[in-house]
């Protein structure tokens, strides 16, 4: 579905340049909870924005369903942006000028025109105080993202994510700023999303004690994928969480 | 739909947005106030100046008045007109259909004196001789008289009060002069000190031995020639009646076949308050009659004024006319706008100017805008990355901060023109207040000779102010809101 061919990035500072992607090869399949390791500073976060089309690589190729997306115009990454990924950041980035309600609605507000949207409010209306409910803050929706817990925070950042029925779900280290516990419970809901409602996702941590709960994982070192989840094996003082 | 809601929510909740408002809402304030001042004040200005003067003025710079010959053809001798020939030729011409009223008038400067707290007070005024019934036709005059205010046939006859003040006078005159006529009383001996300088003699009124004896010839200063203004100790302003109705003025001025001084007693029947300074200080009205027989005219004028029925239809058709009926001659035929054109282009030239600088307020507040827009811009950062990574355009990120200009100028300009007119509405009330509170006069009233600070709102002007306004404030916004559309995303997200 999503395919990564000989992606190479590097970060230009004046005279310093940072190789973060070198010769990356990956593809993710449909309907696959991916989940993608490393330390940091492997290129895990600029592969996961490569992949979104926030940024372009140097070199390679990124394809979806064989169309490359790599070179697309801006007004076509837009879309791709807004219908078919879903994201999901370590710190969750939600509006702080708008509620609850508002940031979910927020990929149907971009998507449609003043007049466009008040023909289909209802609809999104409705979609996102069900995906609220869904993910456990039905009775949040007009509170500020200030008013919420950071376990809160991700799970609205989670809803926003599915609004527009997106295809794949980018997650960046969605279990970074969150204990453990709560941790957990935002990686069991994706893993429910993605069984239940069929959503790709391709979820970077490095925190090996989630990648559990995903059907697959590869681990990145050095800007290049070097295991794959046949290989790969959690180390054994963690397999038990 | 993301722009309008962004914009209004950044409304609501940045509180830097606050200051924008309030500059351009000041400026825009201070731009109605002071737009509504001036065309107070311009407006008054060219509406005395045009109740003053008629709507067309013809005239020539000849001191012994218009040379108007009839025109017959076969007679050779052709006779000189009259004032009144002329006006009766100007009422036949084809423009006399427009024309509403003419009157003849004689315009020549001249010496005031009259005796005042036991000196000769001397002013140089400019004499006017005119048949009052006709002049009130055409307007600017009547209404301005104080005594005889709106009357449609004013005249130079001396009210009863007013022959019972020139009556006491003249006693009072007679009874001086036999005071300093008295013999010396028996048994006085005068030594004569012969190192003493010859005695002055006192001033008086018959400053010449020509002088005629005042007869009932009225006259009708201007307003302040006839009451002396000054501050007394406490700092206010008071008045003084210099002239009363009843008193006697002497009039000396040119005429005569060789030009020589002239001279004529008059007494003072009201007085002209235009509320035009500089007329109420130097106008003099006489009968035209009385002038043309002290200046030797022989029922010849200087000016002749006309008002038309439609000033704004018939004013070029009228004085084209005009022109063709009086020819190539030293005969002058004027608008009086275009008499007083370098005033009123002055007026409008100070309001352009004036305009100009304070249209820099809101230059000022653009550049306020345009501070917090940077900074704004650096704050949203993170969201500026959050909205493009969820699908927002480069064009729509440069729209929410456009947008947002648009309605900071919009909300500032809407507040400012509600602040304006209220100001507008209450000066008078806020100029008092002010000047109980600081002690200071803020609208001195005797310098200005209005009652009220005058104000006029033009919308149009309103229009433009607020037009100019929100365009500032939106042009300012452009440079902020283009660096925000031009952030990289994956940047934007790793802002700390």
């Amino acid at each position: 579905m999503l395919k990564a061919e000989k992606l190479f990035k590097t970060y230009r500072r004046h005279a310093v340049q940072v190789r973060v992607l070198t010769g990356l090869e990956l593809e993710v399949r449909t309907g696959e909870f991916l989940s993608i390791v490393g330390a940091s500073g492997s290129g895990k976060s600029t592969l996961l924005h490569l992949l979104g089309t926030l940024d372009a690589p140097d070199s390679g190729t990124i394809s979806l369903d064989g169309k490359r997306i790599d070179n697309l115009p801006a007004r076509e990454r837009d879309l791709l942006r807004n219908k078919t990924f879903g994201y999901i950041f370590q710190f969750y980035h939600l509006l702080p000028e708008l509620n609850t309600l508002d940031n979910v609605l927020m990929p149907a507000y971009i998507a449609h025109s003043t007049t466009g949207w008040w023909k289909s409010r209802a609809k999104w209306r409705a979609r996102a105080e069900e995906l609220l409910k869904k993910v456990g803050l039905g009775h949040r929706l007009k509170h500020r993202p200030r008013e919420l817990s950071g376990g809160e925070m991700q799970r609205a950042a989670v809803a926003r994510a599915l609004l527009a029925h997106p295809r794949v779900l980018l997650a960046d280290e969605p279990t970074g700023n969150l204990d453990a516990e709560t941790g957990g419970e935002i990686v069991r809901l994706l893993r429910d999303l993605n069984r239940e409602e069929g959503v790709t996702i391709v979820m970077v941590t490095h925190n090996l004690d989630i990648v559990h709960a995903t059907d697959r994982v590869v681990r990145m070192v050095g800007g290049t994928v070097t295991e794959d989840s046949r290989s790969f094996q959690p180390r054994p003082h963690l397999a038990a969480i | 739909m993301y722009k309008l809601l962004l914009c209004l929510r950044y409304l609501q909740t940045r509180y830097l947005a606050f200051i924008c408002i309030v500059s351009v809402m000041l400026g825009v304030a201070t731009l109605i106030v002071v737009n509504a001042v001036m065309s107070g004040f311009s407006t008054k200005l060219k509406d005395r100046l045009h109740g003053v003067l008629s709507d067309i003025v013809i005239d020539t710079d000849r001191i012994e008045g218009m040379f108007v010959f009839a025109k017959n053809a076969e007679d050779d001798r052709r006779p000189l007109l009259t004032a009144d020939q002329i006006c009766k030729m100007i009422e036949d011409s084809p423009a006399g259909d427009r024309i509403e009223a003419v009157s003849p008038t004689i315009e020549v400067f001249a010496i005031l004196q009259f005796p005042f707290r036991g000196q000769t007070q001397t002013k140089p005024v400019r004499l006017i001789g005119i048949d009052p019934v006709r002049r009130a036709a055409v307007g600017g005059f009547s209404e301005y008289l104080v005594r005889q205010r709106g009357l449609p046939n004013p005249s130079f006859d001396l009210s009863p009060d007013a022959l019972l003040q020139h009556d006491w006078n003249k006693r009072r005159q007679q009874r001086e002069d036999e005071l300093m006529n008295q013999p010396e009383p028996p048994g006085v001996i005068r030594i004569p000190d012969p190192n003493a300088p010859a005695p002055i003699p006192a001033p008086r009124m018959d400053l010449d031995k020509g002088m005629p004896e005042a007869k009932l010839s009225g006259v009708i200063p201007g307003y302040t020639l006839a009451h002396l203004r000054y501050r007394n100790l406490a700092g206010d302003v008071m008045e003084e009646v210099a002239l009363s109705p009843g008193d006697a003025v002497t009039i000396t001025t040119i005429g005569g076949a060789n030009i020589r001084p002239v001279w004529g007693s008059f007494l003072v029947t009201d007085y002209i308050k235009t509320e035009m300074s500089e007329y109420d200080q130097s106008f003099v009205y006489v009968p035209l009659d009385q002038l043309q027989k002290i200046r030797g005219m022989d029922g010849r004028c200087t000016a002749i004024q006309i008002r038309l029925k439609n000033y704004d239809q018939d004013k070029a058709f009228v004085t084209a006319e005009l022109k063709k009926l009086f020819g190539e001659s030293d005969i002058r035929i004027a608008t009086w706008e275009e008499n007083q054109g370098p005033l009123l282009a002055a007026i409008d030239v100070e309001r352009g100017i004036l305009n100009l600088l304070l249209f820099m307020i809101v230059g000022v507040a653009g550049f306020s805008i345009l501070a917090i827009f940077t900074m704004i811009v650096s704050e949203k950062y993170r969201d500026i990355g959050i909205l493009k990574s969820l699908g927002a355009s480069s064009g729509g990120v440069m729209s929410i901060f456009l947008g947002y200009g648009l309605l900071l100028g919009t909300v500032g300009c809407g507040f400012g023109t509600v602040l304006g007119l209220w100001i507008t509405y209450r000066i008078n009330t806020i100029e008092k207040f002010l000047t109980e509170v600081t002690g200071v006069a803020v609208f001195p009233r005797d310098v200005y000779y209005f009652k009220d600070i005058p104000t006029n709102i033009d919308p149009m002007n309103v229009l433009l102010v607020n037009l100019g306004a929100i365009a500032i404030a939106t042009v300012f916004s452009i440079l902020p809101s283009y660096r925000a559309a031009r952030l990289h995303p994956v940047r934007a997200l790793r802002f700390e």
